[in-house]
C-alpha cells in the first residue's frame, strides 16, 4: 500500500533470492572478484601471500569506516578524523620517546582517539544548530594544529624503540594481525547495527532525527555516542598506521576522512543517512584495498588510483537514484 | 514600527559590521605589537597576494553555499588546469598568457559544469559529488604531470603575469569582487540564488528553473577554480600535482566567517570579502607578534569554530528576545 509520502509499507520483509541476488552487497561481491581476476592477470606478484603481506599498509582506514558507517547512517559526517588519526598519531610517539611501556603508549594512542571524538559530540549535542561539517571543519584545523605545533620546527616525529610495533604489524601465520582485528571490528559493528536496537534506533535518527525525538529515541546520546566512536577507532587506525610507517608528520593522516567516506559510499551507505549497511562497506573497503594492492604492483604512480575511487563513487552514489526513477516510471506506466 | 535601530543592535545584528569592527580592531592591535611595522604598503599588497587564491574561489564557494551546497573538489580543479597550463608551457612551448588563462577558464568551465550537472539531474548529495571529482580532477592532476613538475625556466613569462609587485592578481581580483557583489545584489540571478538556497521548493513553485540555477552556480565555481589554477602557476611559478593540497576546507571557513550558512540562504560578498580578508590577515600577523607559524593552523581553527559557537549562541539570544517581546 502506498502511503500518504508515497512510500509502500511491506508487512513481510523482503527476503526472496531474487531481491537478494540482486543486492547492492551481491554486486560489490561481483566488482570484488572482478579486482582480484584483474589484479591476478596484470601483475604476477599478486598471489594470495603477497597480497596478504602488502595489506597492513592499507588496512589501517578500515577500522574508521566502520564507525563512519554509524556516523553516515545517523546522517551526520566527521571530516575531523584524518587529523585526529594525526594528533593521536603524533601523541603516541612522543609517549614512546619518553620510553613508556608499549600497554601505555596503546592507551595514549586510543585515548587520544577517544577525547577528539567526545570533544566533536559535545560540541554537536550542545549546538545542534550547526551542521556536524561545521563542526568537524574547525576541530580538523584545531586538531591538526595541535600536532603541528607539539612536533614543532620539524615537522616530524618518529618512534624511537619500533619493538612494540613492529609486534602490532606482524603476522600471525599467514595473516597479518591488524587483518584479524578487522574482521572481529567488522562482525561486531555489523552486529550491533543490524541487530541490536541500538542499532535500530541508529536508523531511525538518520531517517528521520524529529520524529526518532518523538518516539522516545535519546538522539543526542546517541549522536554522542558515534562521534566519541569514530574519534576511539580513529586512534586505532593510528595505532596501526604506526605499525606499518614507525612516524608521523603533519600530513600523517591527510584526505583519510575522504578515503573512508568514499568506501563507506561505496558501500551503499547515503549520507543522506538511514540506508545501507556496513556489510556492503566491509567489501567495499576490502575492494578499495585490493585494488590498490594491485595497482601498487604495477608501479602505477599511487595516484592514479584516485582517478577510480572517484569514479567508482560517483558511479556507485549514482545507481540508485537512477534505479528509483526508472522504477517511478514503470510504476506511473502501470497506473496508468 | 519605524524605529530607529540602536548602534548595538546595528552591530550584533550584521554580521559584517561586526566583522569590519573586529577586524579594525585586530589590526590595531597587531600594529601596536609589531611597533608600526604590519600595516606598509608592502605587506598589505602580499596579504592579498597570498591569498588571493582563496579570496577568488570564496565568491564561488559563497555561491555554492549559497544554494546549501558544498563543493570540495575545487583545488583539484585548480591543480588539474594548473597542471595542464604548466604543461602546456613546459612542452609545447605555448607562452600566451591571455591564451593561457583563457583556456584555464574554459577547462574550469567544463569541471565545474559537469559537477552541477550530475548533482542537479542525478540528484546526488553535493559533498559526494564533488568528493568524487576531488579524487578525479587531482588523479588526472597526477597523470598530465607524469611525474614532472613545470617550475622556474618553464614557466617565466607567465610568472611575470603575478609576480610580486605585478598588478595582475589585484586586477583580477578587484574585478571579481566588483562584478560579483553586482549580480549578487542587483541581478535576477543573484536573487534566483538566495532563493533556491532559502527554499528549493518554494523557487520551484515561483517558477525557477532550480536545476539550473544549480548548474550555473556549480559551472561559476569550477570557472573561479580554473582560473585560480591560472593565477597559482603564475604566482608561485611552478605547477605541481599537489598543488594547494586540502586547501579547499580554508576556503569553506573563509566563508563561514564571513556569515555564509551551510543551510542555504545566508552570506554576501562583503561578508566573504571580510570573512577571507580575517583569515589572511590573521596568517600574516602572528609571526608578526611574535608567535611561530607553526601555531597558525591551531589558532585559525579555534578563530572559525569560536565564530561559528558565538554566531549560534547570539542567534539563540537573538531568537529569546523576540520570543519575550512577542509574549508581552
Amino acid at each position: 500500500m502506498a502511503g500518504k509520502s508515497g512510500r509502500t509499507i511491506d508487512a513481510t520483509p523482503k527476503t526472496s533470492i531474487k531481491s537478494r541476488v540482486l543486492s547492492w552487497e551481491s554486486g560489490l561481491i561481483v566488482i570484488f572478484i572482478a579486482v582480484l581476476i584483474f589484479g591476478s592477470i596484470v601483475s604476477k606478484s599478486f598471489t594470495f601471500s603477497n597480497v596478504l603481506r602488502e595489506m597492513p599498509k592499507y588496512l589501517s582506514e578500515l577500522f574508521m569506516m566502520y564507525a563512519m558507517g554509524f556516523i553516515l547512517v545517523i546522517a551526520e559526517i566527521d571530516i575531523s578524523v584524518g587529523a585526529i588519526v594525526c594528533l593521536a598519531g603524533t601523541m603516541t610517539c612522543f609517549a614512546n620517546r619518553a620510553g613508556a611501556p608499549l600497554i601505555v603508549q596503546i592507551i595514549v594512542c586510543i585515548g587520544v582517539g577517544f577525547l577528539c571524538g567526545c570533544l566533536n559530540g559535545v560540541i554537536a549535542t550542545h549546538f545542534q544548530e550547526l551542521p556536524t561539517m561545521i563542526i568537524t571543519l574547525g576541530t580538523q584545523i584545531i586538531f591538526r594544529g595541535i600536532a603541528e605545533v607539539s612536533m614543532g620546527s620539524g615537522g616530524s616525529v618518529s618512534l624511537s624503540d619500533t619493538m612494540g610495533f613492529a609486534k602490532i604489524g606482524g603476522m600471525v601465520g599467514p595473516f597479518p594481525i591488524a587483518f584479524f582485528l578487522i574482521i572481529i571490528a567488522a562482525v561486531i559493528f555489523i552486529f550491533v547495527l543490524s541487530r541490536t536496537t541500538f542499532g535500530r534506533k541508529m536508523y531511525a535518527v538518520g531517517s528521520n532525527r524529529t520524529a526518532a525525538l518523538y518516539a522516545g529515541i535519546p538522539v543526542q546520546k546517541i549522536r554522542q555516542i558515534c562521534f566519541t566512536l569514530v574519534g576511539t577507532m580513529a586512534g586505532v587506525c593510528a595505532l596501526f598506521l604506526l605499525a606499518t610507517s614507525f612516524g608521523a608528520n603533519t600530513t600523517t593522516g591527510q584526505g583519510f576522512e575522504m578515503d573512508v567516506i568514499a568506501m563507506c559510499v561505496f558501500g551503499g551507505i547515503a549520507t543522506t543517512g538511514g540506508k545501507g549497511n556496513l556489510v556492503g562497506a566491509t567489501i567495499a573497503g576490502f575492494t578499495i584495498v585490493c585494488l590498490r594492492i594491485a595497482l601498487g604492483q604495477l608501479n602505477m604512480s599511487g595516484q592514479t588510483i584516485l582517478v577510480i575511487i572517484g569514479i567508482l563513487l560517483i558511479v556507485s552514489a549514482l545507481i540508485p537514484g537512477i534505479n528509483q526513477s526508472v522504477k517511478n516510471r514503470r510504476k506511473a506506466i502501470a497506473a496508468k | 514600527m519605524n524605529q530607529k535601530k540602536s548602534l548595538w543592535k546595528i552591530i550584533t545584528g550584521s554580521r559584517e559590521v561586526s566583522l569590519l569592527l573586529i577586524l579594525i580592531v585586530m589590526l590595531i592591535v597587531v600594529q601596536i605589537l609589531s611597533r608600526g611595522t604590519f600595516l606598509t604598503p608592502t605587506n598589505i599588497g602580499q596579504i592579498f597576494r597570498n591569498n588571493a587564491l582563496t579570496m577568488l574561489m570564496a565568491l564561488g564557494m559563497l555561491c555554492v553555499m549559497l544554494t546549501a551546497g558544498i563543493d570540495i573538489s575545487i583545488t583539484s580543479t585548480l591543480a588539474f588546469t594548473g597542471m595542464i597550463i604548466g604543461m602546456l608551457q613546459k612542452r609545447a612551448g605555448f607562452t600566451n598568457t591571455f591564451a593561457l588563462f583563457l583556456l584555464a577558464a574554459l577547462i574550469g568551465i567544463a569541471c565545474g559544469f559537469l559537477n552541477g550537472l550530475i548533482i542537479s539531474k542525478g540528484h546526488l548529495a553535493p559533498i559526494i559529488c564533488t568528493m568524487g571529482f576531488m579524487y578525479i580532477w587531482r588523479g588526472l592532476a597526477y597523470v598530465v604531470s607524469n611525474n614532472q613538475w613545470a617550475s622556474g625556466a618553464d614557466v617565466a613569462k607567465f610568472a611575470e603575469f603575478g609576480k610580486d609587485g605585478s598588478v595582475g592578481p589585484y586586477i583580477i581580483l578587484i574585478i571579481a569582487y566588483v562584478v560579483f557583489f553586482i549580480v549578487m545584489k542587483w541581478t535576477t540571478f543573484g536573487r534566483r540564488i538566495y532563493a533556491v538556497g532559502s527554499n528549493a521548493d518554494a523557487a520551484r513553485v515561483s517558477g525557477i528553473n532550480v536545476d539550473r540555477v544549480l548548474i550555473q552556480v556549480y559551472t561559476i565555481m569550477g570557472l573561479l577554480a580554473g582560473l585560480a589554477g591560472a593565477l597559482s602557476v603564475s604566482i608561485y611559478a611552478s605547477a605541481q600535482p599537489n598543488m594547494q593540497y586540502g586547501k579547499e576546507m580554508d576556503v569553506i571557513a573563509a566563508c563561514v566567517i564571513g556569515g555564509t550558512s551551510m543551510n542555504g540562504g545566508r552570506g554576501s560578498v562583503v561578508g566573504t570579502f571580510l570573512g577571507a580578508l580575517f583569515y589572511a590577515v590573521l596568517a600574516k600577523a602572528l609571526p608578526l607578534v611574535g608567535l611561530d607559524s607553526i601555531w597558525q593552523n591551531l589558532i585559525k581553527g579555534v578563530v572559525v569554530l569560536a565564530v561559528v559557537l558565538i554566531n549560534v549562541l547570539t542567534q539563540r539570544t537573538m531568537d529569546r528576545a523576540a520570543l519575550e517581546r512577542r509574549e508581552m
